[in-house]
This record gives C-alpha cells, structure tokens and sequence, in this order.
C-alpha cells in the first residue's frame, strides 16, 4: 500500500466516523454479511431462498395464494427485512455501485419506522419545513428508537447544510 | 413582397408550427456551451474536495455539496480530471475499453468536465456510447396509461393491451388528483393481464406516491424529481437530502425506485442562472447518483418543448442519456412526451435512443391515444404502434415492442375490464357496468367510453385509502372472483418486494418474475457479435406482421 | 494511526467550519405599467376568519408587469371571471400577491394559510391555474390547470365556481381537464420565457401583499 493510499484510506475512515454515528451499533448487522457475490448469489430469490425471510420470520415459499386467501399473509408479510436489504447491499458493492449500497444500508435501517412516521419525516427533510433544532431531533428519533445511525446522520447532516443554505424553517 | 409559393407550402409544414427560439445564454435558453459554464476543475484536500469547477467549497450550493460529497469518488477524481476530455470521448467510442474501464473513470469526473467531454461528440458517437455504456444488455421500453376522464375501466383495458404489446413498465397518472388509487389499482391489474410481471406505477405528488406504493397498489415509482439548480429544487420542494431520504424510503419499503430530471426544466421554472441546459441536467444527475438511485428518466421529458426550441436541443438530450449510463445509472431515456407537429422530426428524435438501445427506449410511449395522454401527450402513442413495429422489422432493431393480433387484443382488453369488474364489486366500491365493459374492451379512447359518475369515484378512490386497502385485498378480490391467475401475478409481484432482487440497476421482470437486471445481464458490448443480439425467436416475433402477404398467399 | 488520525480529523473540521452561508442575490423589480383594471397593493395580506371566502393569489406579475396569458387574454378578464365564478356561488373573492415565489403551487399554497376557509385559486401571469386547499402538500392540490394555453375566460369561470363549491364543503365535479398534445411544441419555449420573466419579480423571504381589485 502507497503512502498517498494509506493517507486517502484514513482520510476516508475520519470522515466517515464524522458523518456517520459510531459504528459499533452496526454489529448486528455485520452479522447479516454473507459474503455474497453477485454472480454466485443474484438473484437471491432465484439463487439464495434459503436466505430470504419476511421481516415476520416467513419463508418465500409460504407467501402462497392459498395462504393469503386464508388470511395467513399479512401485509408486514410482504415487506422487506432489513437483512435482506444488507444483502443486497452486498450485492450492489459487488457489482462496484457502492452509493446504491450505501442507500440501500439506509433503507436496511427504515426498514424499523413505521409508514406514517416515515412520510412526516421526509416531510419534515422538504426546504423550510423544520427548524435545527427539529430536525435534531428526528436524528435523535432515529437513533435511540430505531437504531439508524446512518440516516441520522444524514439528518443532522442535511440540518448543518440547511442552516448555511437558509432552508430551515423560519421561526 | 410576392410570396414565393415554395416559401408559402413550406410554411404550412408541420415543423413550421413548431416553436423555436435564438439561444439566449443570460437565462439559460442554451442547450449545450453556454460561456457561463465553468471550467472543470477539482481539488481535494484530506479526503475532501475543496474545490469543484471553480466553487470553493465555503460557497458549495448544496447541490454542489450534495456532489462532492457524495457522487465524486476522491480516490480517481485527481486522475481522471487530468484525462483530456477527448481522450476521454474517444475511449467512450473505442470498443477496445470496456464499459466498467469508463464508469471507473467517470466516478471522478465534475459536471464540468463530463460537459466537455460531451462537447466534443457528435450524435452518432453518442449512440455508439450509448450501446456500450447501457447498464442492462437487454433494451426495454415503458408506456404510458391515462385517459381524460380517469375512466378505470379503460385504464385497465389500455394496460392490458400495452402489457401485451411488450412493455416491461407502465407509468399512470391523473387529471384529478384523488382519482389516483383508482388510476393505480385499474393498472396494475391491467398490467397483470396482459402479461404477468410488468410494473407500475402511478406519477403523483412524492408523499402520495410512496404512500400508494407502501400499499403496494404500485409496483415502482419514477417521479422523483431532482433539479440543477438550487433555487429551482427548492420549488420542487425538495433538497438532495430530502430525495436522497426519499430513495431509502422506497428502498425499505421493497420499493423499486428511479430519479427523474431532464434539461430545460431550470429555464422553465426560471432559474437556470445562464448555464447551459447539459451542464445543469448533469448536476441532477450526479445527484441521483450520489443518492444511492439505481436509475434515472431523463431526456428532457416533459420540458422537451425547450431544448427542442434551440440549437443542439436533441443531441444534447441524448448527451444526458449517455452521462446517466456512464454514471452507471439505469436510464429511462423520455422520448415521451410531443415536441413537435413533425413526424419526421419526432422520428428522428427517437432513433438517437432506439437505435443503440437504452434500459427504456421511451420512458412512456402513450399505450393512449395522445388525446387522453395526462403526460400531455407523448411523442408516440397508439396510433403508432405499426409505425413502431415496421421500423423494428425494417433495421432489424429491438425497441421493445411486438406485433399482437386483433383477436388478442380485444381478449385481453376484456379480461382485464372485467376483472376489474369483479374487484370493484368485491371491495363495495361503485359499479362498473358490463356496457363500460363491452366499451372498454373495443374502445380507441375515452370518448368511446360511457360517462361515470366522477364524484362517486373520487369519494371510493379515497376509501380505497381510508379503509387501509392493500396490494393483499386486491389479490383476494381477484381470487374470489375466478380471476386467480391475475391473484397469483399481482401475489408474484407483491413477492418482488420481499427478496429485493429488482432493487438493483435496470431491473426488469419477466413473464415468470425472474429478475433480469444490470447485474445478472450485464451490457458486455465490445463490438460486432457481442453485447446483446437478438434471438431467433425475438427476430421472428419481430418480423412477422399481420401486413405482410405470405408465399401462401400466392396461387402459384 | 491514532495520532494522525487526530491530526487529520482536526484539518476536516477546520474545513467543514469554513462552510459558511451565502447571501441570496436580491432582485430588483422595475417599474410598472399601466393596465385596463387597477390593483391597489395594500401592505402585508391578512389571515382571512371568514369561512365564506376564497382566496385568489396572484404570481408576482399578474397584472402588473404582465397583462395577458400566454394566448393572449387580458388579466383584467381573467381575474373578473374568477371573482364572478367565486361570487355566483355566493362567496366572497379576496386578491392577494404572493412574491415569495413565482411557482404556481407554492402561491397557491402560501395563500391556503391565509383564507379563511382555506381554499385559494392560485394564478401565473401566464395562465397557470390551481386550486388548492389548507392542509395538503404544496405540489398536491384539488384540481391543476397545468396547460396555459388551453385556458379561456369560461374556464377561469368555472375554475371560480368550483373554488367556491369546495369552500362550502360541498364535492363539485372537477372542471373538465382540457389536453392538447401540441400545446407544447407550440408554447413551451415561451411559455419559460413568460415565467422567466414573472420570477425576475419574486421577492424572496417577502410577505403576502393584499390587493384592491377595481374594473374600469
């Protein structure tokens, strides 16, 4: 390794503790990596059932007509859980679109927030809708309720960004 | 003066309808080139870029920010900045440097410095780029189904005949905003019936359109609108942030997911700030990118009218399509909406797509007639399915479409209306007659079709709402009502959302819901004989028409 | 690693300390002219109480800087024919201008905040028409007149009429949409121009003004 890539390589690591939460919180879902390939293992469906589960703890192959015309299939029953979404952030690394990945990290973790919160939270991201303060606090939300440190992160980040644009919300 | 009568028929001609205008860089009117476009430039300072064409980073827009943080990789930016940006044209047309050689390359880029690539290339190099640089190997093609009355029946009818006719994606939108969940649920069940595995969806205000989605009515979303300038995506309502929160929504919600921008739309919402039309629309893009989007609509699209007005308009639409591949971005390159009175004109617009192939050829070719287009209208439209056809047939070129029967057309027109039919009955929601049925399935637009009581409709589309109706009670409705092959499609599709595999670059499904993306068909172009050719069967798909005399027509 | 890892995070934060906010450019706004109906600017528009009243809000240059639609009809015309629609349903009319912003959606949607029964028409000097309601996101709305030039003094009529339906809380059926493919490779490109030139009079950060509306 150069000199010049050692330094690029810290530089990188800095920034990312910078703007993202500490990453110790992420252990869990290191516990998800599979090393997954994209030619091995895409289309997971296809390739890995066996890795897919609905956030309910279903198999693929339970979410059936017959079970849904029988009331067994829930609509939580055909969502996506937040390993799944890590592994095809695997997937998408593998195939070199590592902000695809990274996005896809981020949904992993929205995954937790509930459908109306999610709305008022992107409302709440739409110039001058909030305050600093406010959306401090979403990132706070985010991150002591539903354990997304990425996309609080982004929050506050898009909050410092907001204050030197003058799109927060006026008082 | 005495008319010159040559002067005086020319006159008359379609394109003299047409508006044009004289570039005016001060307000941006300028399609590629403007002197107000900056010079590329970059520096980088631990990590960071503090610098980006000539704006430190102290007065970074968040655009800008939004860019140099997130859609410039600062490990090759230095690199690939040095590169001479004909150098860097000339690799784009060069089949010897293959298209994972360029996106490496072009991560490091600015806007500035992809413009002047650009600036350096004709249209028929652009093409060439274009066939080497789509992410998917298979071209595809999208529709558009809407009608002026938001009449449901025919929206299912129409989608059922477009699924048919080949469309992997179906796009709905509304004249009455309430009317939506309706426009959505006609079209994803038409959408099953003509083939199952199409997707939709319904392009509506952002909040609403995720919430249909989350509901899983829709399939995908599309309108995700992002802009060049600050000052306009602020009018959008939005900031890279917010989009960027907006893409990871979707994306947990199973939700596949595109970004939408085009050239000309800071002109038309007023603040361009004299930069060119490209040099803008390739700061959305570099946004998209940045947000983690797997793909974007661009080309204009629905400000078509304003690039088209000026000098250059079309190749530097076709220039924001390459960009969009070489950022490695899906692109569903527009050719959907009219800009002209010319169908020589508006031919030639779209071979700049059709011919090399784009992940979608028209990001909404009206499955309407264009009167019924709520797009307002689409460059191609039903009228032109033969035309669309023949010219596949005529250059041996695959733009997404095939030849269907009469007889197939009206059975699945039928179907879908009466499958509808059943769901509308089965959720309690106000009667579709078999008289709108009977329309619907023989119908050319909506004037064909018997008036509906809109009120009645709005008030059920937003109980379909209220009641919490879901993607699972459609597939029951259908179920209980002897429709339960269309039960298992919409079931298939719902099942998309659970492995996430159509989350991924230029993802598409088939009439088995197997995935076919960027990542497991990848553009391998290299030159004749390889990327993608067509097979046997899709040749034979194309070429057989319903026009052509057969040797067994012949008495001898 | 540590050490220089310090070093480093300090030199970031340095730089990110020095993103600082920039001044928005101001516009200036140019002298008016003369126009068959008169509107007297009022100072900041009020928040509407009555429940009987719809509120029309004027882009920037409606009427003052521009004085027909992008087809040519007069504003005075226009603005008449939305006032008599609202009134025939027996509601009030109140004019105010927006200058915050020349998007049809927003000045529409800034001027829901403002009417007392929070339904507001809002209006581009091009022709650009909305009707919008408290409550709803900016870019939604109750019923969009995106296509200008498609748009005649019956239309504006109507679009009045149904602004004032909704405000009594009744469900009218929407004004019919009205679709011509060609609209835009005819007007697009000055369509842009029009609105170029109406945002060339946005104020940003201004208030609401209220307006007087008297036909010669």
């Amino acid at each position: 390794m150069s000199q010049e890539k050692l330094i690029e390589d810290m530089v990188r690591e800095v920034l990312k503790s910078m703007t993202q939460a500490p990453q110790t919180s992420q252990a869990p879902s290191k516990a998800a990596v599979q090393g997954l390939t994209p030619d091995h293992d895409y289309p997971l469906a296809a390739k890995r059932p066996e890795l897919l589960k609905t956030p309910t703890g279903k198999k693929l192959s339970d979410i059936t007509l017959e079970n849904v015309i029988n009331g067994e299939v829930s609509p939580k029953d055909v969502s996506i859980a937040p390993e799944t979404l890590r592994m095809q952030a695997e997937i998408a690394d593998g195939v070199g679109r590592t902000q695809l990945a990274n996005n896809l990290r981020r949904a992993a973790e929205l995954t937790a927030i509930p459908d109306n919160r999610i709305l008022e939270m992107y409302n709440a991201l739409r110039p001058y809708r909030s305050t600093k303060e406010e959306l401090f606090l979403i990132a706070e939300e985010m991150e002591t309720k539903y354990n997304a440190t990425l996309s609080a992160a982004y929050v506050r980040e898009a909050a410092g960004v907001y204050e030197r644009r003058k799109r927060l919300r006026a008082e | 003066m005495k008319r010159s009568k040559r002067f005086e028929v020319l006159a008359e001609r379609p394109v003299n309808q047409d508006g044009f205008v004289e570039e005016w860089p001060e307000v941006g009117m300028i399609a590629m080139g403007s002197p107000n476009d900056p010079e590329p430039s970059i520096k980088i300072e631990n990590g960071k870029i503090v610098e980006m064409d000539g704006v430190s980073r102290s007065n970074f827009d968040f655009i800008e920010q939004f860019i140099a943080d997130y859609a410039i990789d600062v490990t090759v930016a230095e690199k690939s900045m040095a590169m001479d940006s004909t150098d860097i044209a000339k690799m784009l047309v060069d089949i010897n440097v293959s298209r994972d050689e360029i996106v490496n390359l072009v991560r490091g880029l600015t806007a500035a410095k992809l413009v002047s690539v650009f600036n350096t290339m004709n249209v028929v190099e652009m093409m060439m780029a274009m066939q080497k640089m789509r992410a998917r190997k298979i071209p595809s093609n999208q529709c558009h189904i809407t009608n002026v009355k938001d009449n449901p029946v025919l929206i299912a009818a129409d989608g059922a005949e477009a699924s048919l006719r080949g469309f992997d994606e179906m796009e709905t939108t509304v004249a009455v905003v309430r009317y939506a969940p309706f426009n959505a649920l006609a079209l994803l069940i038409g959408g099953q019936t003509g083939r199952g595995g199409t997707l939709i969806q319904c392009a509506l205000e952002e909040a609403t359109e995720l919430e249909l989605g989350m509901r899983g009515i829709t399939a995908y979303a599309e309108t995700i609108s992002v802009y060049g300038t600050e000052n306009v995506f602020v009018d959008g309502d939005d900031t890279p942030w917010s989009k960027g929160f907006l893409a990871s929504a979707y994306a947990s919600r199973g939700l596949k997911m595109r970004f939408t921008s085009g050239t000309g739309s800071e002109v038309q919402m007023g603040y361009a700030e004299g930069k060119s039309m490209l040099y803008l629309e390739i700061r959305c893009i570099m946004v998209a990118r940045g947000a983690g989007a797997q793909g974007l609509q661009n080309g204009s699209v629905s400000c078509i009218g304003i690039p088209a007005a000026v000098p250059s308009g079309i190749r530097a639409v076709l220039a924001e399509n390459l960009c969009t591949t070489m950022l490695d971005l899906e692109v569903a390159s527009s050719n959907d909406q009219t800009f002209t009175h010319s169908d020589i004109r508006r031919t030639a617009r779209t071979l700049m797509q059709m011919l090399p192939g784009t992940d979608f050829i028209c990001s909404g070719f009206g499955g309407i007639p264009n009167a019924d287009n709520m797009f307002a209208g689409s460059n191609w439209d039903v009228d032109d399915y033969d035309d669309w056809n023949i010219i596949q047939r005529d250059l041996k070129v695959d733009g997404g479409l095939r030849p269907i029967s009469e007889e197939q057309a009206i059975a699945v027109r039928n179907k879908a209306a009466r499958a509808l039919q059943a769901v509308f009955k089965d959720l309690g929601f106000p009667e579709i007659t078999d008289e709108e049925v009977e329309a619907a399935t023989y119908a050319h637009g909506s004037n064909d079709m018997p008036e509906r009581n809109v009120v009645e409709d709005i008030k059920a589309a937003q109980e379909l709402m209220s009641r919490g109706i879901t993607g699972l009670d459609i597939v029951k409705a259908l179920a209980n009502n002897g429709f339960s092959d269309l039960a298992d499609n919409v079931l298939n599709l719902l099942k998309q959302r659970i492995s996430g595999d159509y989350l991924h670059t230029s993802a598409i499904l088939d009439k088995n819901f197997n995935v076919i993306s960027a990542v497991n068909s990848r553009n391998n172009y290299r030159g004749p004989g390889t990327g993608y050719r067509m097979s046997d069967e899709r040749w034979d798909e194309i070429k057989t028409i319903r026009q052509a005399i057969k040797p067994s027509d012949f008495d001898v | 690693m540590d050490i220089n890892a310090q070093m480093l995070r300090e030199i970031v934060e340095q730089v990110m300390q020095g993103i600082q906010g920039t001044e928005q450019p101001k516009r200036t706004i140019p002298v008016a002219t003369g126009h068959p109906m008169t509107l007297v600017e009022k100072g900041e528009a009020v928040s509407g109480t009555r429940a009987d009243e719809v509120v029309i809000a004027l882009a920037p240059a409606f009427g003052k800087y521009q004085n027909k639609t992008i087809v040519n009809v007069p504003h005075s015309d226009v603005l008449r024919e939305m006032i008599a629609g609202i009134e025939e349903q027996g509601l009030q009319a109140r004019v105010i201008r927006v200058l915050r912003t020349s998007d049809v959606a927003f000045v529409a949607h800034d001027a829901t905040k403002l009417s007392g029964s929070g339904i507001t028409i809002g209006i581009q000097s091009r022709g650009t028409t909305v009707i919008h309601q408290k409550g709803l996101p900016p870019l939604s709305n109750l019923e969009l007149f995106s296509q200008s030039p498609l748009l005649d003094l019956a239309a504006y009529r109507a679009i009045g009429s149904n602004a004032a339906k909704y405000a009594k809380g009744e469900s009218p059926t929407p004004v019919p949409t009205k679709n011509d493919q060609m609209a835009r490779p005819k007007f697009q490109a000055k369509a842009a121009v029009l609105h170029i030139k109406e945002t060339e009079h946005v104020v940003p950060s201004a208030k609401a003004v209220g307006i007087d509306v008297k036909f010669n």
